[in-house]
């Protein structure tokens, strides 16, 4: 992938444009920041929400506390932990070795596999039929039913399998000859000199698993398996406000909810973003 | 993907192919490891993609959803009805709303995200402090990691017409709204929809500057120092050069993502409320409201009869946009 290059090398001179573009974006950012912030400031904040603070006006953590000592509310924080550190296990063990596989051209029945499995992008089951289908084997209402059924994706599979054929195959005839087992060289070789397509695309999943809402909504009815997205939705909607601890008002928790479960990504993102680009890079700008 | 081959190499390889035809039984033999790897993801993809694929026969039954002892065979023939789910459809005031929403909200909302994304990739390219410019890429590609639960949760807050509401709040202080008379932008069908877009570009127009940055990023700088001598401006050059060299991008970009117009779900659902309900339904929300949310008790051929059709014209999508990026790009979007 080639480096961003400033393309106006002849010019470095800073110019009225520049000024003005800085301005353009410095509104950008904070167009995109204003509704986060307000999240920020609101979930801190004792005093009752008025229109927009940039501070809080009666800083308290209670709000938090609220999230995490109601059992209500720190149950499905912890479901939604387990499955995305489970589903992205999964995921990525699903795309790894189903990649893997089709690299190997002369399999036979490689084409069949990849057909197979690509014609899943061009024709879906659809909502019910799916819904019938996991109603019949007993895993509505269990953890199953939202973990498999993301940990199949067919996009996430092709970019893995991009990823793999970067590798020289060199190495794997090599690694042949040295007596490697199939199952070695893919835990010698592929894996080790894949990872930042390891961390692009568990990244990718681990995001997915963390954000499940529409999974939940259709398979899952019993609130005690609500991931922390099912349960914030119902914060939100009113039905089931969780009673506030110390002197948090209503608002306080429904915004400290919202920055439960987005701080784990806030976390990390910053040091991971490159993952998360070459992700998209490696799918669509690959040749 | 097909690679042209010199006639020499071909005959070669003919003889090669030969050779390995007869030893396919010792392939199979020396790969056996690996479909033992591949299994898991067939067994996953036959139970959760292929066999609803076949479940679609309830489109042509009155199934009412309720579990059934009955052998299949027989409860189909039983309570089979022919097309009629699908005459039904067409003359359901309902469906066909939706069916045009789903149309109308993911083609504009496409088209919007695009054109935003390739303005704010252009200008972003024109940034000459790039710890200035790694910033702004940050904090723009941002919001597309926050999911659509969360979004819709944060924007309801600050659309609300009470004085938590942000939007409403400004409105009032520049007094274009009078207070007390607050607008209440997500229960009215045309605000909804126009938030709708606007939520869309919050949320993705930074994350769709990818691709376009990417493709910017290779374009020859001789081209802009040519232009230069010529006595181009920047918008000329902009306008000459830039733009046309991402052309081919942008085209690819509307053909990958014309292949999932008909997937609109989550991002309606969660911004849905009672009062813009059937206003605002898409196809998936409309059959989700239909069986799992219906007054009376639901009839899921019919459900599944919608979802067979929106799968159809989803496919007949997929395979023109296939068709289509071959045309423009020489490989498949599949």
């Amino acid at each position: 992938m080639a480096k961003s290059k400033v393309n106006n090398t002849s010019k470095p001179k800073i110019h009225a444009f520049h000024i003005i573009n800085a301005v353009i974006f410095i509104v950008i950012c904070l167009i995109v920041l204003i509704p986060i912030w307000k999240v920020v400031v609101d979930s801190l904040d004792l005093k009752t929400a008025y229109g927009m603070r940039f501070w809080p006006k009666e800083f308290g953590l209670d709000g938090y506390i609220s999230v995490f000592t109601n059992p209500t509310l720190y149950h499905p924080l912890i479901i939604s932990v387990i499955t995305t550190v489970g589903g992205t296990f999964l995921g990525l063990l699903l795309s790894t070795l189903t990649a893997y596989v089709l690299i190997q051209y002369d399999l036979p029945g490689r084409t069949f596999i990849s057909g197979y499995l690509l014609f899943t992008m061009v024709f879906t089951g659809g909502m019910i039929p799916t819904y019938l289908v996991v109603r019949a084997l007993h895993l509505t209402n269990t953890l199953w039913a939202v973990t498999l059924i993301p940990a199949i994706n067919i996009y996430d599979l092709v970019l893995m399998r991009n990823f793999f054929e970067g590798i020289p195959s060199s190495l794997f005839e090599s690694a042949e000859i040295d007596g490697c087992s199939p199952i070695q060289t893919f835990f010698r070789i592929v894996l080790p000199l894949s990872k930042a397509g390891l961390a692009s695309i568990g990244l990718m999943f681990a995001v997915n698993y963390w954000n499940n809402y529409t999974n939940y909504k259709l398979y899952i009815n019993d609130s005690n398996l609500y991931n922390f997205q099912m349960k914030l939705r119902s914060i939100i909607m009113g039905s089931d406000l969780p009673s506030a601890a110390g002197s948090a008002t209503e608002n306080t928790v429904r915004n400290a909810a919202i920055m439960v479960a987005i701080i784990p990504f806030m976390i990390v993102y910053p040091f991971l973003q490159k993952y998360f680009v070459k992700g998209i890079n490696i799918g669509a700008v690959k040749e | 993907m097909a690679k042209k081959v010199d006639p020499a190499i071909a005959k070669n390889l003919e003889l090669l192919k030969a050779s390995q035809r007869r030893s396919v039984k010792k392939r199979i033999w020396k790969y056996r490891g690996f479909y033992l790897m591949v299994l898991p993801i067939i067994v996953l993809a036959f139970v959760f993609n292929y066999i609803p694929m076949f479940g679609n026969v309830y489109a042509f039954t009155n199934y009412n959803g309720i579990k059934t002892s009955q052998p299949l065979l027989e409860y189909l023939q039983e309570h089979w009805v022919g097309f009629a789910n699908f005459k039904k459809m067409f003359s359901t005031a309902e469906f066909v709303k939706a069916f045009g929403n789903t149309l109308f909200m993911s083609i504009t909302k496409l088209l919007l995200n695009t054109v935003a994304a390739v303005i704010v990739s252009l200008f972003l390219n024109e940034i000459l402090n790039i710890h200035f410019k790694k910033i702004a890429q940050t904090i723009i590609y941002l919001p597309h990691f926050l999911s659509w639960v969360v979004t819709a949760s944060v924007f309801t807050m600050i659309l609300s017409p009470t004085s938590a509401g942000l939007v409403n709040t400004v409105l009032v202080n520049l007094g274009i709204v009078e207070k007390g008379s607050e607008i209440y932008f997500l229960a009215k069908s045309n605000w909804w929809t126009f938030w709708f877009f606007m939520i869309n570009l919050w949320k993705d127009t930074g994350w769709g500057t990818i691709i376009f940055l990417a493709t910017l990023s290779g374009i020859n700088p001789e081209i802009y120092e040519a232009g230069d001598i010529d006595g181009a401006s920047r918008f000329q050059k902009m306008r000459y050069i830039t733009l046309p060299a991402l052309m081919n991008t942008i085209v690819i970009v509307l053909i990958l993502d014309l292949a999932k117009v008909m997937n609109l779900f989550e991002s309606v659902f969660v911004l849905q409320n009672d009062a813009v309900k059937i206003s605002t339904n898409v196809l998936q929300t409309y059959v989700y409201y239909q069986t799992f949310q219906s007054a009376t008790i639901a009839n899921y051929g019919y459900t599944t009869a919608v979802g067979l059709a929106k799968s159809l014209v989803g496919c007949a999508l997929v395979l023109i946009c296939n068709w289509l990026s071959k045309k423009v790009r020489g490989r498949g979007i599949i």
